[in-house]
C-alpha cells in the first residue's frame, strides 16, 4: 500500500489535486464521444447522394437530401404521424401514471408499495420486443379477444396492425418511465400540505388541483419529456404492432438504410429527428428548468 | 391518506387500470408458453411443457441467449469503472464548467436511439468493427450510461465529506482515503446501476438490430425476425427466459438496495 502511495504521488502529485475530477470524468467523456462522433459520421454521409446506376454515394457535398427529406409528403406523413402520436400517448400515460405514482407513494401499506412497484420495473426489465409480443397473442385476428369474442358469435375484429394498437403499445412501454420520473416529486410534496388545503375547506378535487398538481411540475416536466422523446423516435412498437402500415420517423429512416440502401436520405432524416429531438428537449429544458432529470450536485 | 370515497375511487380504478395494461403481456406470454396446441388459441389446448422441451434442442435459440449475455457483460465491465468514476467526481467535485458537461453526459438520453445506433453504426463500419459483438456491448453502454452515473452519484452524494477529511486528518495518503472511505461507501449504487445496465443490454433491441448482421444476432433480434413471419408458442417459451431474467434483476434490485429507493426524493 505504502509503495502504492508513493508511486501515485510520483505519478500524480498533490499540486496536481485540481485536475483529479477532470480525470475521473474522461473516461465517461471519451465514451459519450463515440455517439458524437457518429453524429459527424451521419452529417457526413446526409450531404452525400445515392448514384443509382453504382449504388455509391456521391464524393462531393449537396443539399439535395435536404430538399427531398422536406419536400416528399411520404416523409411530411410520417413525421407528422409520430408527433401526433407523441402528443397523444404522452397526454394519456400522464393521466395514467400520476394516479398510480401518487397511490404508490402515499399508500400506508408497505406491502401496496412493493405491488405496485414489481408490477411497475417487471415490464420495464422485459423490453419491447417481448411485451410487443405479448400484444400479438392477446389482440391478433386469432389473438385471445377474437377467440373470445368468437365464442359469444361475434365475427372477429381487426385490432391489429393499425393506429390506435400501435398507440396502446407505446402507452403500455412508457408507463414505467412516466410513473418513476414523478414518484419523486410527489414524495417531495409533504402530505400535510394536502391535509392543511382539507381543513380550510377545499375539497380533494380542489386540494389536488391547486396543491399537489403545481408542486408536482418538476416531476410532470421530466416524465412528460422523456415520454415525448421517446415515443417521438420509437421503432419498436410501429414495426411490431403497426405492422409496416403505421411507420414512425425511426422505421422510415431504418427503411432508407436497409430497404432503400439511400444512406444518404436516411442520415439525412437521422439527423433531423436528433435535431428536432433536441429542440424540444432544449425549449422544455429552457421553459421549465430540468425538474427531475438535473444531473448536477445537491444544492 | 386523507381523502374522500371519490377520491379512492377515482385513485384504485386509474391504479388498476394501470395494473391490467403492464402486467398483461407478461401473463399472457406466460400462459401461452404452456399450451398443449400447436398455435396459441384461446382458451388453451391444454397445459404442456413441450414448447420448453422444443426450445431446449433449438440451437439458434441459445446461442441468440449466449450472445445477449455476452453483450450484457460487455455493456457492464466497461459501464462499471467508467460510470463509477463519472459518478463520483459529478458528486463530489465542483467540475466546470457544470453545466455543459452535465448536458454533454445525457447526450446518450437526448440523441434519440436511431441516431445513436445509426451514427454507430457508421462509425464502427469505417473502423472495420461491424460483425463482431463486443461493439454492441460497448454501444448499449454508451446509450445506457448515464443510468449508470446517476445511480453511483446517489451513493456518493449520500457520504458525508467529513469522513474522507476525517481520514486525511487522521494520516491517510489520498489513494487509501479513495479506496478505504470512498469506493466502499459508493458500492450499492455501483452494483443497482451494473444491475440496471445488464438488463437494459440484455433486452436492448433497436441499436442491437442495427449493429449485427444475420451471423450474429442477439435474442431480441431473434424474436423480431421471427415474429414477423409466424407466431408459434415456442416464441413465447424462449420469451420466458427474458421474464425470468427480469424477475430475478427486480427481486436482485429490491434485495440490494430496496426498491423503495427509486421513490424517494433528490
Amino acid at each position: 500500500m505504502d509503495a502504492l502511495e508513493a508511486a501515485a504521488a510520483v505519478v500524480w502529485p498533490a499540486r496536481f489535486a485540481a485536475a483529479v475530477p477532470y480525470l475521473m470524468l474522461a473516461p465517461a467523456v471519451l465514451l459519450v464521444g463515440l455517439l458524437v462522433i457518429g453524429l459527424a459520421y451521419i452529417g457526413d454521409t446526409s450531404l452525400r447522394t445515392l448514384d443509382t446506376s453504382t449504388f455509391l454515394l456521391s464524393d462531393d457535398y449537396t443539399l439535395a437530401n435536404y430538399r427531398r427529406a422536406l419536400s416528399e409528403s411520404l416523409f411530411r406523413t410520417v413525421a407528422a404521424r409520430s408527433l401526433q402520436a407523441s402528443l397523444i400517448v404522452t397526454a394519456v400515460t400522464l393521466l395514467l401514471a400520476f394516479p398510480y405514482a401518487y397511490l404508490m407513494v402515499r399508500t400506508p401499506s408497505a406491502a401496496l408499495r412493493k405491488l405496485l412497484l414489481i408490477a411497475l420495473f417487471l415490464p420495464f426489465f422485459i423490453g419491447q420486443v417481448v411485451r410487443a409480443y405479448g400484444w400479438l397473442i392477446i389482440l391478433g385476428n386469432q389473438g385471445m379477444v377474437n377467440d373470445a369474442l368468437s365464442l359469444v358469435g361475434v365475427a372477429p375484429l381487426r385490432l391489429l396492425y393499425n393506429y390506435p394498437s400501435v398507440l396502446f403499445g407505446l402507452i403500455q412501454y412508457m408507463l414505467p418511465f412516466a410513473v418513476l420520473m414523478l414518484a419523486p416529486a410527489l414524495t417531495a410534496i409533504p402530505e400535510e400540505l394536502e391535509a392543511a388545503a382539507h381543513s380550510l375547506g377545499a375539497n380533494w378535487l380542489r386540494a389536488f388541483w391547486h396543491v399537489v398538481l403545481p408542486l408536482a411540475r418538476p416531476g410532470l416536466v421530466g416524465a412528460g419529456l422523456v415520454v415525448l422523446t421517446l415515443t417521438l423516435t420509437d421503432f419498436a412498437m410501429p414495426a411490431i404492432l403497426g405492422g409496416g402500415s403505421q411507420d414512425f420517423i425511426a422505421n422510415a429512416i431504418y427503411d432508407q438504410f436497409f430497404r432503400t440502401s439511400d444512406q444518404g436520405l436516411g442520415a439525412t432524416l437521422a439527423l433531423l429527428l436528433v435535431a428536432a429531438g433536441s429542440l424540444l428537449v432544449g425549449l422544455v429544458l429552457y421553459l421549465f428548468g430540468a425538474g427531475t432529470l438535473a444531473m448536477g450536485r445537491r444544492r | 391518506m386523507t381523502g374522500s370515497l371519490g377520491k379512492s375511487v377515482v385513485l384504485w380504478s386509474v391504479v388498476a387500470c394501470g395494473l391490467v395494461i403492464l402486467s398483461a403481456p407478461t401473463l399472457v406470454v406466460l400462459g401461452a408458453s404452456f399450451t398443449a396446441g400447436n398455435i396459441i388459441a384461446f382458451p388453451p389446448e391444454g397445459l404442456s411443457l413441450k414448447w420448453y422441451s422444443r426450445i431446449a434442442g433449438a440451437g439458434d435459440l441459445w446461442n441468440a441467449f449466449q450472445r445477449s449475455l455476452y453483450v450484457a457483460f460487455v455493456c457492464t465491465l466497461a459501464a462499471i469503472p467508467v460510470g463509477t468514476l463519472a459518478g463520483i467526481a459529478l458528486a463530489k467535485y465542483a467540475v466546470r464548467p457544470e453545466r455543459t458537461i452535465q448536458v454533454y453526459l445525457l447526450l446518450p438520453f437526448t440523441i434519440p436511439l436511431i441516431g445513436s445506433g445509426i451514427g454507430l453504426m457508421l462509425l464502427f463500419g469505417d473502423l472495420r468493427l461491424l460483425g463482431q459483438l463486443w461493439p454492441v456491448g460497448i454501444a448499449c453502454c454508451v446509450i445506457n450510461l448515464p443510468f449508470m452515473i446517476w445511480a453511483v452519484m446517489a451513493s456518493a452524494s449520500a457520504l458525508d465529506p467529513e469522513l474522507e477529511l476525517a481520514a486525511a486528518s487522521c494520516g491517510a495518503p489520498p489513494l487509501s482515503t479513495f479506496l478505504h472511505v470512498t469506493l466502499p461507501a459508493v458500492v450499492p449504487g455501483v452494483i443497482s446501476g451494473s444491475l440496471l445496465m445488464f438488463i437494459l443490454a440484455l433486452n436492448e433491441f433497436l441499436v442491437s438490430l442495427l449493429l449485427v448482421d444475420a451471423r450474429i444476432v442477439t435474442l431480441p433480434v431473434h424474436i423480431y425476425n421471427s415474429i414477423r413471419s409466424i407466431i408459434t408458442p415456442d416464441l413465447a417459451a424462449i420469451s420466458v427466459v427474458f421474464i425470468a431474467c427480469a424477475a430475478a434483476a427486480v427481486l436482485l434490485l429490491d434485495r440490494l438496495v430496496g426498491l423503495e429507493i427509486f421513490l424517494k426524493s433528490k
